[in-house]
C-alpha cells in the first residue's frame, strides 16, 4: 500500500526551482544528495537544467514512466498539475504547497476542488501544506527538511511539520534511526489511518510513532489502531485537548465526560500507547525499537546511589511494575562480591565506589533470577566509576539476553560519551530514572495488550423489543427527556433491578402506597420540570410511619411550590428503601468523534468533585467492563476495606454491559445516568435507585 | 370594628408590605389591630399548626397575640389543591367567616390580606370579591405601578367594589415613571372619583433579595462565606465579557451578584475584587481554590449551580418580581416607606376613624 510514495522508481518534482533557498530547490536537492537511485525529473517551464538534471516544461513532456509526483507549484496551479498526473497515469503525489484550508475561505474552496480533481484523476496524495516524506531504506528524501535521519526502524507520521523538524533534529546527533518520516499536512486525502496501515505492513518499521491533533472519524481510527497495535507498537502523542466546553452538559455523565476522556478510552481500547509529551514519545520509541518487551511486571533496579534508586522504586510503585525481592541464592551470590553495607534487596544499591566490573557482576547475577523480567541500571557519575567502561559492560550484557535493559546514567557532561555508547548498542539511556521506569511500564502494558485474550461480547441482543415503543413515544412527542416511569420501564427491559415503587398524588395515597410497599420508604417528588430532585429538597428517605409520610408529603410539596411556583407537581413516588450496599454511578454519554461511551465511577454526592470516573467506548466487551470497574481509584472500596464484605462486582460489570447494549440499540440516546446504583454484597446484585435519560442529536 | 381588606388587581404588588406598614402605623396611633388572611398559598407549619408564611411574618412583625390557628384558616397545600380540582371542597367560606369573627373581637381594626388579585380564589369558592362582601370589609387596592395603563384595572375594581373601595396605593414607582403618575394617572383617577391613598417610591433595599433566599430558589451549593448569606443583592449581572470591561461594569453597579460560568476564573476574580456581594457559578463547574479563598477573605458567598448562565438569569428575573418580605432589615425599611408615603389623614377620614 502506498508503495509508490515510499519506494518509487522515479520521481518528478513539479515546481523545481533553480534558486537555492526556495522549497522547489531544496526538495530536488534532498532527493539527489541523499543517494536516491531511481530516475529524477525536474519540471519547470523556465529552465532547461536544475542541479544537473534535465528540466521539462510540463509533466506531460517527460518521456518515461513516473511513480511519484512531488508538487511544489503555487496553490492556484496545483489542481492543473494533479490533472496532468492523471493524464500521465501517476497514482501517487505529495503536495507540499501551502495556501489551502489553513489559509482561509478561498483556500478551503481550492482544497475541495483539489480533492475532487484527485479523485477524478485517480491520484492519492499526501498533504497539501506539508513538509514531505522521507524513507531511509529506499533513500527517498522528498522533503525540505534539513538533513536525513539514520536508517532505522521507527516510522513517524505527524500532523505538524514543525514537530517533524524538531524530532528529526533531535534524532540526528544521536544517530537515532528512522524508517519513514511522513509529514501529513492537511490530510485531505491520505489520512492517519491510511498511514498507520501502511506502516503496519512495512517490513522496515518496527515501531510506529505519531503526532495527531484530532481524528476525523473516531470509530475508524479505533478499528485501524486495534489492528495495527496487534502487529506493532503504536505510540501516539495527542494534543489539542480541551474539555471545558463539554463540562456544562446537563447530567452527571455529561459533566464528567470530555474529549480527553474519549481519546483516553479510545487509546486504551485499541492498544495505542499514549505519550503525553514529546519527550515521552521519544523515550518510548527508543526502547520499543531497540529492546525486547518484558514478559512480566517484575523489575530489578541496580544503582550506585540511594536517592535515584528510591526515586525509581517510587515510580515503579505508581505503575503496574513490581520490584520483587531476589531469590535467596541470588542475594547470597551478591554478598560474595558486594561490600557488606550494600543493599541486596531490590533496588540493589552497589554503592558509590562501584566500578564497571562491579556493575557487570551485579547485572549478570541479578539476571540469573529468571523471575526478573527487566532491569533498570542507574548510574550517578562518581569520581570512581568509569562511565564508558560501565556503558560497554551493560551494552554487552544487554545484547546477549532477551530481556529489556534500560539505563539512566544521570547528569550530562560526564556521562555524554557513555550515553553514546549505550545508544550505539541499542540500550536506551535516559536522563532521569523516572523516565526509564515510565518507558518500561509502557512496554509492559503493551505486552499485556498483545497477550490479551480476544474480546468477548456477551449476547444481550434480545432486550431491545421491550423498549422500542418507549423511545418511539418520546420521539413522537418531540421530547428530549424521559419521564420517571419511562426510565423505569427501559431499565426494566434491560434487566436492571429497581426498588418497588408506587405513585401517589395526595398524602392519603402516599400513606396507602407506603403501607403496600412496607416501611421504611423513600419519597421523591415527580414533576416534569424537575430533573435533579435532591437539589431542591425533593427527596426524603427513611420514612418509618404514617406520620413520617404525611409530614414528608407536606414538606416536599410545599418546598417545591415555594421555590418553583411554576413547576407542575405531578405527585410523589413512594419507593422501597434499599438498605446497605455501596453507591456507584454509571452512565452513557456521547462524544462527537467516538460516539457513545459508558462511564463508571464511585457514586454519592461527591462524585462531581472527586471526578473518580472512567470511560470506555461502546461496544464494551466483557474485558472492557472488567477493566473499567478496576480502573477507578476507589475500586478498593468495592473490594471491601477493614473486613467489609466484597461488593457484587460481577453485577456492576453486567450492568455496564447492559448499558453498552442499550446505547447500541438506541443510538439516539444522548445521555443517561444511573445515580446511584446500589451494589449489594457479592451474589446479591445491584439496584438502580435513580436514573435519568435523554435523547437527541440523531 | 372595621375590616380593611388589602387587595390588588394582580399578584405580587406589595400587599404584605402595605399591610405591615398600615398595621404598624395603626398600632402607633393607639388602635387595637389584628391581621387575618382568608386564603394562604405559602404553607408553613408553626409548632405543627398549618398556616401561611406571609401571614405568619406579618403576625410577628406586628407582634400580635391571637391564636396562630385562626390567622389563616384556608391554606392551599398540594393536598388541598389536588382535592379541590378533583371535587368541590365544602365549607371553606364558613371557616373563613368563623375565624374572621373570632379575630374581630376586641379589635378596632382588622387588616384582611388578599391573595393573588381580588378576582382569584373562585376555584375554592373564595373569590376575593365574594370574601370582601361576606366580611363586609372596606378595601384598599395596592397597584404595582408599571405605566398609565394600570388605571384600567383600578376602574374595573371601582366598578366591582363600589363604595367599599376607599382608594388605591401605588407601589414601586420608579423615578422614571414618577412623571407618568403625576401627569396622567393621578389627575385621571381623581376625575373618576378614585382617591390615591399613597405613592410608594421604588426602593432598592426593599426590592433586594438575600443571598440565602436566592440560593434556596436556585438549589445551589454554597462554597464559602457561609456567614454572609444575608448579603443583600440589588442587581444581577452576567459576566460574559473581557476582564477589563467587566471590572468597569461590576464597579458601577451597587450590591451586585455576578452570574458567570464556573470556568471563567478571570471574571470571577474581577467580580470579587470589584466588590460584588455574591458569585453565582453556572454549569456545575467548581472554581479553583484561589478563588474560593479570596472570596472567603472578602466575605463573598460563592454559589455553584447546575444550570447554564441564561437559564439562571431567567430564573432570577422571575424571582425578582415575587420578592417576599423576610429579612428584618428589609421589613423595617418597608414599613417606614409605607408610613412615610401613605396619606394617613385621608385614610383615617375614609375609614371614619379618629386618632
Amino acid at each position: 500500500m502506498l508503495s509508490n510514495i515510499f519506494n518509487p522508481k522515479s520521481i518528478a518534482v513539479i515546481g523545481a526551482s533553480r534558486t537555492p533557498g526556495k522549497v522547489g530547490y531544496d526538495i530536488l536537492e534532498n532527493i539527489i544528495q541523499y543517494g536516491y537511485e531511481g530516475s529524477v525529473y525536474a519540471i519547470n517551464p523556465n529552465a532547461s537544467e536544475i542541479l544537473g538534471i534535465k528540466s521539462y516544461p510540463s509533466l506531460l513532456d517527460v518521456p518515461g514512466k513516473i511513480d511519484l509526483a512531488v508538487v511544489v507549484v503555487p496553490s492556484k496551479n496545483v489542481i492543473e498539475v494533479i490533472g496532468q498526473c492523471g493524464a500521465k497515469e501517476i497514482d501517487s503525489a505529495i503536495v507540499i504547497t501551502a495556501g489551502f484550508r489553513e489559509s482561509g475561505l478561498e483556500g478551503a474552496k481550492l482544497e475541495n476542488e483539489l480533492i475532487k480533481k484527485a479523485k477524478e484523476s485517480g491520484v492519492r496524495f499526501i498533504g497539501p501544506n506539508c513538509l514531505g516524506v522521507i524513507d531511509t531504506h529506499s533513500k527517498v528524501n522528498a522533503s525540505f527538511a534539513a538533513g536525513m535521519p539514520a536508517k532505522g526502524s521507527i516510522g513517524f507520521f505527524s500532523q505538524s511539520g514543525a514537530l517533524c523538524l524538531a524530532i528529526l533534529d533531535r534524532a540526528l546527533p544521536d544517530e537515532i534511526g528512522f524508517s519513514k518520516f511522513i509529514s501529513m499536512g492537511n490530510k485531505s486525502d491520505i489520512s492517519d489511518t491510511d498511514i498507520m496501515l501502511a506502516l503496519a505492513e512495512d517490513d522496515n518499521t518496527r515501531v510506529i510513532l505519531g503526532y495527531i491533533e484530532g481524528v476525523s472519524d473516531g470509530r475508524r481510527f479505533m478499528e485501524v489502531a486495534s489492528e495495527v497495535s496487534r502487529k506493532k507498537p503504536l505510540i501516539i502523542l495527542k494534543s489539542g485537548i480541551t474539555s471545558s466546553g463539554a463540562k456544562a452538559a446537563s447530567s452527571h455523565t455529561g459533566a464528567l465526560a470530555g474529549r480527553e476522556a474519549a481519546f483516553d478510552a479510545a487509546f486504551k481500547q485499541s492498544g495505542v500507547i499514549r505519550a503525553h509529551t514529546i519527550n515521552e514519545l521519544f523515550n518510548y520509541a527508543l526502547a520499543f525499537a531497540n529492546q525486547p518487551l518484558p514478559r512480566g511486571p517484575y523489575v530489578a533496579i541496580i544503582t550506585n546511589s540511594g536517592g535515584p534508586g528510591i526515586l525509581a522504586a517510587d515510580a515503579c510503585d505508581k505503575s503496574d511494575l513490581q520490584l520483587i525481592p531476589l531469590h535467596k541464592e541470588i542475594v547470597d551470590e551478591l554478598r560474595t562480591f558486594l561490600p557488606p553495607v550494600a543493599s541486596f534487596y531490590n533496588p540493589i544499591d552497589i554503592l558509590g565506589d562501584s566500578g564497571a566490573d562491579r556493575y557487570e557482576k551485579a547485572l549478570n547475577t541479578v539476571l540469573k533470577d529468571e523471575r526478573i523480567n527487566g532491569v533498570i541500571v542507574l548510574l550517578t557519575p562518581t569520581a570512581v566509576v568509569d562511565v564508558d567502561a560501565t556503558a560497554m559492560a551493560v551494552a554487552h550484557i544487554a545484547s546477549l539476553i532477551d530481556r529489556p535493559i534500560l539505563t539512566s546514567f544521570m547528569g550530562k557532561k560526564s556521562v555524554e560519551s557513555g550515553s553514546k555508547i549505550l545508544m550505539k548498542y541499542n540500550v536506551p539511556n535516559y536522563s532521569y530514572p523516572e523516565e526509564a521506569v515510565s518507558t518500561l511500564h509502557a512496554m509492559y502494558r503493551y505486552k499485556v495488550w498483545i497477550n490479551r485474550q480476544e474480546k468477548t461480547y456477551p449476547p444481550l441482543n434480545k432486550l431491545k423489543e421491550k423498549a422500542v415503543y418507549i423511545f418511539d413515544k418520546v420521539r413522537e412527542e418531540r421530547r428530549e427527556r424521559f419521564t420517571e416511569s419511562e426510565v423505569h420501564d427501559v431499565l426494566n427491559a434491560y434487566g436492571f433491578s429497581q426498588p418497588k415503587s408506587l405513585f401517589a398524588r395526595t398524602s392519603e395515597e402516599a400513606v396507602a402506597a407506603a403501607k403496600g410497599i412496607g416501611y421504611p420508604v423513600v419519597m421523591k417528588i415527580v414533576s416534569p420540570h424537575i430533573v435533579h430532585k435532591s437539589d431542591i429538597g425533593g427527596v426524603r428517605t427513611n420514612l418509618n410511619s404514617k406520620k413520617d409520610v404525611e409530614n414528608a408529603f407536606f414538606d416536599i410539596t410545599t418546598h417545591v411550590r415555594n421555590i418553583m411556583p411554576a413547576a407542575y407537581i405531578y405527585g410523589v413516588i413512594i419507593q422501597e428503601m434499599i438498605r446497605g450496599g455501596k453507591e456507584v454511578i454509571m452512565g452513557i454519554t456521547k462524544d462527537p468523534q467516538f460516539g457513545h461511551m459508558v462511564m463508571f465511577g464511585l457514586g454519592g454526592i461527591y462524585v462531581e468533585v472527586l471526578k473518580d470516573v472512567s470511560f470506555r467506548i461502546v461496544p464494551l466487551s466483557q474485558e472492557d467492563a472488567h477493566d473499567l470497574v478496576r480502573e477507578t481509584k476507589t475500586f478498593p472500596l468495592l473490594r471491601g476495606v477493614r473486613g467489609e464484605a466484597e461488593a457484587d462486582i460481577e453485577a456492576i460489570e453486567r450492568a455496564l454491559l447492559q448499558l453498552s447494549q442499550l446505547s447500541i440499540d438506541f443510538p439516539q440516546i444522548f445521555e443517561a445516568d444511573i445515580n446511584p446504583l446500589l451494589v449489594m454484597k457479592r451474589g446479591e446484585g445491584a439496584v438502580a435507585i435513580d436514573a435519568r435519560f435523554s435523547i437527541g442529536g440523531e | 370594628m372595621i375590616s380593611l381588606y388589602v387587595g390588588s388587581t394582580g399578584g405580587y404588588t406589595g400587599k404584605s408590605l402595605v399591610s405591615m406598614g398600615l398595621g404598624h402605623k395603626f398600632k402607633q396611633d393607639g388602635f387595637k389591630v389584628g391581621y387575618f388572611k382568608p386564603v394562604g398559598i405559602l404553607p408553613i407549619k408553626v409548632n405543627t399548626i398549618l398556616t401561611d408564611t406571609d401571614a405568619w411574618r406579618i403576625y410577628r412583625a406586628l407582634e400580635l397575640k391571637d391564636p396562630i390557628s385562626e390567622i389563616c384558616p384556608v391554606v392551599l397545600t398540594q393536598e388541598l389543591a389536588v382535592k379541590s380540582y378533583r371535587k368541590d371542597v365544602k365549607g371553606l367560606l364558613a371557616k373563613v367567616v368563623k375565624s374572621h369573627n373570632f379575630l374581630s373581637q376586641d379589635k378596632d381594626i382588622l387588616l384582611v390580606g388578599g391573595y393573588g388579585s381580588i378576582y382569584t380564589g373562585s376555584f375554592l369558592g373564595l373569590q376575593g370579591i365574594k370574601v370582601i362582601k361576606r366580611l363586609n370589609a372596606k378595601v384598599v387596592i395596592v397597584v404595582k405601578y408599571e405605566g398609565e395603563y394600570i388605571v384600567d384595572y383600578v376602574l374595573q375594581a371601582q366598578k366591582d367594589l363600589g363604595e367599599r373601595l376607599l382608594g388605591v396605593i401605588l407601589n414601586n414607582v420608579t423615578p422614571e415613571l414618577r412623571e407618568s403618575v403625576d401627569e396622567y394617572a393621578l389627575p385621571f383617577l381623581k376625575r373618576k372619583g378614585v382617591d390615591i391613598l399613597g405613592i410608594l417610591p421604588h426602593d432598592s433595599i426593599v426590592g433586594s433579595i438575600t443571598v440565602e433566599e436566592m440560593n434556596e430558589m436556585l438549589g445551589g451549593k454554597v462554597l464559602c462565606s457561609h456567614d454572609r448569606m444575608s448579603n443583600l443583592v440589588e442587581h444581577f449581572l452576567i459576566g460574559a465579557m473581557q476582564v477589563d470591561k467587566a471590572m468597569e461594569y461590576f464597579r458601577k453597579t451597587r450590591n451586585n451578584a455576578v452570574i458567570v460560568g464556573g470556568d471563567r476564573a478571570d471574571i470571577q476574580l474581577s467580580a470579587i475584587e470589584s466588590g460584588s456581594v455574591c458569585l453565582i457559578l453556572t454549569g456545575e463547574l467548581y472554581p479553583s481554590e484561589i478563588i474560593i479563598s479570596r472570596a472567603e477573605q472578602k466575605g463573598i458567598p460563592i454559589l455553584v449551580v447546575r444550570e447554564d448562565t441564561y437559564s439562571i438569569a431567567k430564573k432570577l428575573e422571575k424571582l425578582s418580581i415575587r420578592l417576599r418580605l423576610r429579612d428584618t432589615a428589609k421589613v423595617a425599611r418597608g414599613m417606614d416607606l409605607v408610613i412615610k408615603h401613605v396619606n394617613f389623614p385621608l385614610l383615617y377620614e375614609k375609614l371614619g376613624m379618629k386618632t
